[in-house]
């Protein structure tokens, strides 16, 4: 890179460029590497994100079993929840919403949540018209909150949310005192 | 000078009697430029500057604030934002200032998870400082080359925690998510693949005798008035001095990892001109994947995260850690109360130092030589202003 | 063009008209042919075609959803610039801001008076062609500094000045360049000197002697600074000054610049091509009269738009110099090249007045050899980033 020198300069200007022009001529003959998104590809996209991607928060209300964590967790308070407890019938939720213009997803939420209720989902396509349509409203009706059963789920309807929401759950590290045995992570 | 109004000082020439004018130029905060929301007012006598006083301030969030309101564990998504070209230093810088305050030892899993997270984060930081400089100087194909590989690198940090830019990979006392299966497999695949890529980035640009030209003895800045000036991390290095935290104050399983740091030393110009800032990040992301090598190697079985409370109450005091991120030597500082939230945080970052010097290294240069140096600062607004 | 005229006039079609009448109304008419069924389409689609390439260069795709292959996208472009609302600061020249973009097109497409698309047609081969259209295209740089000048913001006026010295410096290799061919040639006349280059490479100007060879690359980089390009784009520079002197235009007026500096890419290639590379010389394999000039037409305009799409690869490739840094490359290195050229062919010429075949010949390998060593280095590069092998080869240019 030194070569001062009036005709040093010269030869390494025409030598680099030479170069450069060469690396640039190669890239003319390689694919490229554009993702022609969203109507020319092989597959969607949002099948194509790793299970831990944050995307668009979802609640999954069989299984939640209001316990609030994740309201605490929030440090935006962008998820609003009303729930009582009713002697007779257990916790009833009469509200469940999410801000999602708020959200700035970043997965605190659903870390603490017991059942996997509340994740995130590989959707990322949430842009609208109006501010109050980013609001997601979980809560039709008043909903008995759900009560984990220490037999396990038998409930068909039910299971395979709870496998799911279980599975995101436990994606996420557990420290060393709530491990049974490490498990062995092929490295 | 007033930054408001804009005074134009009428000189006259001594010897020939001709009346000339300082133009006095707003860099303002939109412009191509500069790195984020930054404004210069510039003082030049036609293509030579006088003064270039810079003005910051339009990005600031009070995130220093919002801590008191969200707590400690509330806080990590928003170190993310700190400074999101590098987000993973500031979320362990964060993470580590609440473990000394309450004495918490991270897993050494754990310790490695966060090494390899930073170390790509570095490589993916110092690929946009040298795409969006490249830009500045003229050429737009390195750019989209740099984007590229930053993509890939970003498609194995979601795989990792879920996000391509705000992390919030670390928590207080680790990290949240252990490596996906075929991760390292991954990684190294995309090590084999990038240090050819940036091999032929060096081809394109580096070497390049136009862009070598450009950079070359364009404020130098010596080792005396680094320090004094509070430059750090690459910058600092590029003058010459040899002083990485990673070396000098280790944390975290830096002591285990052999790395070299690269030094500028004038190799075209003078020591501590554009091109060694420029040059010193390049080789930094040469050893950054010596570094990633080494931990996808040595990493240990075990938890990655420490059992730490819900309700995070540190004992009252302070605490302060320094994380070597990619724009330098951040200070991370934190005065406990003993409640779940924090007292007072403060975050002393690389670039705010990096602004305070634009003014004196910018005399006697060219407009097109500020765009220069302000880039090869590396200097991202959101880190300035928080 | 005047013999084909003067042909109809006897054969009577004209009556008794003035033949100069005959003449202006029949250059106009030809006139408006090239601008609007050529020079304004290969403008545009040279937009189309500068996008692609430099996408391709980068790794990306380009506009690919407008019209089969992106092609109409030009077109799009064009129609949304002159739908944008005409924003004539408050505070600038009214008048000459106005102008600008007019004296700008105007140099620009008188040019093409005597850019010969063929060996007959041409809309005047002028006995002084070359002086001509270098005197004319100078006239941009009259627009450019207007431009400046009467936005009344301080960035388009660094841009204004910076273009005004580099496009009046860049005058002078490029003026210097084009006398060794002149040289060469004895005529100024842009048909008269590609009659005397012949069609074959050995018989093109850039490999009659050395000289000829370095001045064909100093004519071309210096009429690259001459259309602001990429390396010497500092006038436009986007990431300095916003965008130079065209900051304060919009729509349609900023469409009439950027044309210009688009056609002007034509224009270059179309200047290196008469001068150094045998125009529209072709082999004698017909002749069919339509045919040869089917043919000749295709000829030069592909040998054009070669050095045009070079134009754009270069864009991609370096970074911007800096203005003080143009001027050195200017006056310290490419003027002294080119008069060393000069006199260098000056000299050949007097020692072998009907040129040298074996220089000839030399040359010609010499410039094959250098195309060798350049694809060998494409080769080394794929290789290196092992494309074969991850599958990413890709030799289709519309992916």
């Amino acid at each position: 890179m030194k070569a001062k020198g009036y005709f040093g300069r010269i030869k390494d200007t025409c030598v680099t460029v030479f170069e450069g022009m060469a690396v640039t001529f190669s890239y003319l003959v390689r694919k490229p590497s554009t993702v022609q998104y969203p109507d020319r590809m092989p597959m969607r996209v949002q099948d194509t994100l790793p299970f831990r991607y944050r995307g668009i928060l979802e609640v999954d209300l069989e299984i939640c079993t209001g316990c609030l964590a994740c309201e605490r967790a929030c440090p935006i308070d962008c998820i609003v929840i009303d729930a009582a407890k009713d002697k007779a019938r257990g916790m009833i939720m009469t509200r469940f919403d999410i801000d999602m213009a708020k959200c700035m997803y970043c997965g605190l939420c659903s870390e603490p949540c017991p059942t996997g209720a509340i994740h995130h989902t590989p959707e990322f396509e949430g842009a609208d018209y109006s501010l109050e349509s980013l609001v997601r409203r979980f809560v039709h009706d008043p909903v008995v909150c759900y009560k984990p059963k220490k037999a396990g789920e038998d409930d068909p309807t039910i299971l395979p949310l709870l496998e799911r929401g279980m599975r995101y759950v436990d994606e996420f590290a557990t420290p060393e005192t709530k491990k049974a045995a490490a498990p062995e992570q092929p490295a | 000078m007033s930054l408001a109004g804009f005074e134009i000082d009428v000189q006259r020439s001594g010897s020939t009697g001709l009346e000339t004018e300082e133009m006095t130029l707003n860099m303002g905060p939109q412009h191509p430029s500069t790195h984020g929301v930054l404004r210069f007012v510039v003082k030049a006598d036609g293509e030579v500057m006088r003064e270039a006083v810079p003005d910051v301030g339009y990005l600031h969030r009070s995130i220093e604030k919002i801590s008191e309101k969200v707590g400690y564990h509330g806080f990590m998504p928003y170190t993310d934002r700190v400074d999101y070209v590098a987000a993973m230093f500031c979320n362990q810088g964060w993470a580590m200032v609440c473990e000394k305050l309450a004495g918490i030892e991270v897993p050494r899993r754990g310790e490695y998870c966060r090494v390899i997270a930073a170390e790509l984060n570095r490589i993916a930081s110092h690929l946009l400082f040298g795409a969006t400089m490249i830009l500045d100087i003229g050429a737009a194909t390195p750019f989209v080359h740099a984007f590229r590989e930053r993509e890939r690198i970003n498609d194995l940090l979601e795989q990792l925690c879920g996000a391509r830019l705000t992390y919030n990979y670390m928590r207080i006392g680790g990290v949240a998510w252990d490596l996906p299966p075929g991760f390292a497999d991954k990684t190294r695949e995309f090590l084999d693949t990038f240090e050819p890529a940036l091999d032929e980035f060096n081809d394109l640009i580096t070497n390049n005798t136009i862009y070598v030209e450009r950079l070359a003895s364009i404020a130098p800045i010596t080792a005396e008035r680094a320090v004094s000036y509070n430059l750090v991390g690459p910058n600092l290095r590029a003058s010459g001095m040899r002083y990485d935290v990673r070396r000098d104050a280790p944390y975290s399983v830096y002591p285990e990892l052999e790395f070299d740091v690269p030094v500028g030393s004038g190799e075209v110009g003078t020591v501590g001109d554009c091109f060694d800032r420029y040059i010193v990040r390049i080789r930094e992301m040469q050893e950054s994947c010596r570094i990633l090598r080494q931990c996808l190697d040595r990493i240990p079985e075990g938890p990655v995260i420490a059992k730490v409370p819900r309700k995070f109450r540190p004992p009252a005091g302070d605490a302060a850690v320094r994380v070597e991120s990619a724009r330098g030597d951040m200070h991370w500082y934190c005065v406990s109360d003993g409640t779940e939230f924090p007292y007072r945080t403060h975050i002393r970052t690389g670039s705010f130092g990096a602004m305070s010097i634009v003014n004196e290294a910018s005399r006697g240069l060219m407009i097109a030589d500020l765009v220069a140096l302000i880039a090869s600062l590396d200097v991202v607004a959101p880190e300035v202003d928080r | 063009m005047q013999e084909f005229l003067d042909s109809l006039i006897a054969q009577g079609y004209f009556g008794s008209l003035p033949h100069t009448l005959v003449y202006a109304a029949g250059m106009l008419v030809f006139g408006l042919v090239v601008v609007f069924g050529f020079v304004l389409i290969v403008a545009g689609l040279t937009t189309w075609v500068e996008r692609r390439v430099w996408a391709r260069l980068q790794g990306r795709v380009g506009p690919n959803r407008v019209g089969p292959q992106g092609l109409l996208q030009w077109l799009a472009d064009g129609v949304k610039c002159i739908m944008k609302e005409d924003v004539v600061p408050a505070a600038a020249d009214a008048r000459l801001f106005k102008l600008a973009p007019y004296v700008v097109v105007v140099g620009f497409l008188l040019a093409f008076v005597v850019v010969p698309f063929g060996s007959r047609p041409i809309i005047a081969d002028l006995n002084v062609g070359i002086l001509y259209l270098t005197a004319v295209t100078s006239l941009v740089v009259v627009g450019i500094l207007i431009a400046g000048w009467a936005s009344n913001n301080k960035w388009s006026m660094i841009g204004g000045i910076r273009a005004a010295a580099q496009i009046v410096s860049y005058e002078i290799p490029t003026s210097l360049s084009i006398m060794p061919i002149v040289l060469l040639t004895g005529t100024l006349s842009m048909q008269g000197i590609i009659a005397q280059q012949g069609w074959a490479p050995q018989d093109w100007f850039i490999f009659h002697n050395p000289f000829t060879f370095v001045a064909f690359f100093i004519l071309y980089t210096s009429a690259l600074a001459e259309g602001n390009r990429t390396p010497f784009d500092l006038p436009e520079a986007e990431s300095e000054l916003v965008a130079g002197f065209v900051t304060e235009y919009t729509g349609v007026r900023y469409l009439m610049f950027f044309l210009v500096e688009w056609g002007n890419l034509y224009v270059i290639g179309a200047i290196v091509t008469t001068l150094f590379l045998g125009g529209w010389q072709i082999p004698p394999i017909t002749d069919n009269a339509v045919l040869r000039i089917l043919l000749e037409f295709l000829t030069f305009f592909v040998k054009a738009y070669f050095w045009a799409l070079v134009a754009m690869w270069v864009r991609g490739t370096l970074p911007r110099v800096r203005v003080d840094q143009l001027m050195a490359i200017c006056w310290k290195y490419l003027t002294p090249i080119a008069f060393v050229n000069l006199l260098g062919t000056a000299v050949w010429i007097t020692v072998w007045p009907q040129g040298n075949q074996v220089a000839r010949y030399l040359m010609t390998l010499l410039g094959l050899a250098l195309i060798v060593l350049f694809f060998r280095r494409v080769r080394f590069h794929l290789q290196r980033a092992r494309i074969r092998e991850r599958g990413q080869l890709s030799l289709n240019p519309l992916v």
